[in-house]
């Protein structure tokens, strides 16, 4: 369901997008992993929104830059921008609200 | 609205004793579910090694879990995560579990909902921040650690750092005595580089680059306020049992757990519970598996009865 990204096509692929969530993670990270399947429930009661991955530790400077040092932090991406960001565990009813409240 | 789905048993919670339940009961030939409102794994998920499960010299807790999950899978056994439990009818021989996935009917149910550990409450987050000494303390031989509560695990759980090698500790408590036995108390007291405060809570964490340098101390009674140097923070002001979904209908001790027998029978026959969630004093994940075990045998026997 996830698109991984890296550091190279995150900012390009960012603009492009015009409804997204994108998931800042860390490997052994319990919260990253529920993180994900919140997302996976969430994707199935939504349609259109594309999905993203990128790794905390290996794209750093991306994490730095986009404020998603923490695992996990999320980003709302509408119109090809950052809506909103929000770093740790939220259940699929505060995803979704979460999701709603992001304006582009 | 969807049909109830039938099972012979739905199991709640998806730690190591709900996932053993589910492995008995599957190779018994009996259909169970498991709900878990989170993902599979429970606690052990958050110990970053595992040193003391029968089988592996160290493991990740999450991939020692993974592998019981795995086990899970091959068995066939459904596994809903990220499933929002919003009632229980328990009563009557057949149990009804109501969740956001619609609702699920046996004559048999298992609770293993475990219980989560109080978390220290400030506005800084750090990865050095620990609930288990014994899990988490061999990085912190020869740094300084800041202990949080003044309770019996707080007392028995710095000694074990001290015994372990830390440079120093630091203990504080919120209220003005400390709540340990005397005894632990006065061996903890006997080293020099421990620093045990009263009346002190902690107002922030200190986070440079990603890692705890230190804690903002505050005394309780006159607002003044002190940063100590800290490598880690140890947290253990008590657990909450995950209990609030079936406290009206299942007898529980004061603390909130569960007061199961010997055979993981609770008040009501045909609900058994498991793990953590009961009334007991060890709570590893071995005792957990074990609970799970015999939950899981006296569920077969009261399918069969
Ligand atoms: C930091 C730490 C380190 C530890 N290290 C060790 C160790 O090294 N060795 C060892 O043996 N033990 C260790 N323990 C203890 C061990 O983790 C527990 O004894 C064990 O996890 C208990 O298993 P359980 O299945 O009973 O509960 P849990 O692991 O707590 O699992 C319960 C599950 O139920 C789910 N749940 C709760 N409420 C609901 C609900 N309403 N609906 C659906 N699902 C629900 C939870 O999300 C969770 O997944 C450690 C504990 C901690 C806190």
């Amino acid at each position: 369901m996830f698109t991984q990204l890296t550091s190279a096509n995150f900012a390009t692929t960012l603009e492009s997008t015009k409804e997204g969530v994108a998931l800042f993670y860390k490997k052994l990270c319990p919260h990253c992993k529920n993180m994900e399947k919140v997302l996976e429930k969430f994707s199935g009661q939504r349609q259109g929104i594309s999905f993203y991955s990128i790794d905390i530790e290996e794209e750093a400077d991306t994490a730095k830059a986009f404020g998603a040092e923490r695992a996990p932090t999320i980003l709302v991406i509408k119109g090809g921008k950052v809506a909103a960001t929000k770093a740790g565990l939220m259940n699929p009813k505060e995803m979704a609200a979460f999701y709603d409240s992001a304006k582009a | 609205m969807d049909a109830a789905k039938q099972f012979d048993t739905v199991i709640i919670g998806g730690g190591i004793a709900g996932m053993t339940a589910a492995v008995y009961l599957a190779r018994a030939n009996h259909s169970c579910v498991v709900l878990e409102s989170n993902i599979t794994g429970g606690l052990c998920n958050s110990t970053y090694t595992v040193e003391n499960f029968p089988s592996y010299t160290d493991i990740n807790g999450m991939e020692l879990m993974q592998k019981v999950r795995d086990q899970v899978d091959a068995l066939g056994v459904p596994v809903e995560e990220v499933c929002e439990i919003t009632s229980l009818e328990l009563n009557g021989d057949t149990k009804r579990v109501h969740t956001d996935e619609g609702v699920y009917e046996a004559p048999t149910i298992i609770l293993a909902t475990g219980r989560k550990p109080l978390p220290l409450e400030v506005p800084t987050p750090s990865d050095q921040v620990h609930h288990c000494a014994i899990c988490d303390g061999a990085p912190y031989k020869g740094k300084r650690v800041l202990v949080v509560g003044g309770g019996n695990s707080a007392f028995d759980e710095s000694l074990y750092l001290m015994q372990l090698g830390v440079a120093h500790l630091t203990l504080v408590e919120v209220m003005p005595r400390f709540f340990a036995a005397e005894k632990t108390q006065d061996q903890l007291m006997a080293y020099k580089n421990v620093r045990t405060m009263k009346e002190t809570r902690v107002h922030d964490l200190v986070v440079e680059h990603n890692v705890l340098t230190g804690a903002v101390l505050e005394n309780t009674q006159t607002g003044a306020r002190e940063t100590i140097p800290v490598d880690g923070v140890f947290v253990f002001l008590g657990q909450l049992p995950n209990s609030r979904l079936f406290a009206h209908s299942i007898t529980l001790d004061k603390q909130g757990y569960v007061l199961a027998d010997a055979n993981m029978q609770t008040n009501i026959p045909g609900v058994f519970s498991a793990g953590d969630i009961n009334a007991k004093t060890f709570r590893q994940l071995t005792t957990a598996a074990a609970d799970g075990t015999i939950a899981s045998l006296m569920a077969d026997r009261f399918l069969r009865r």
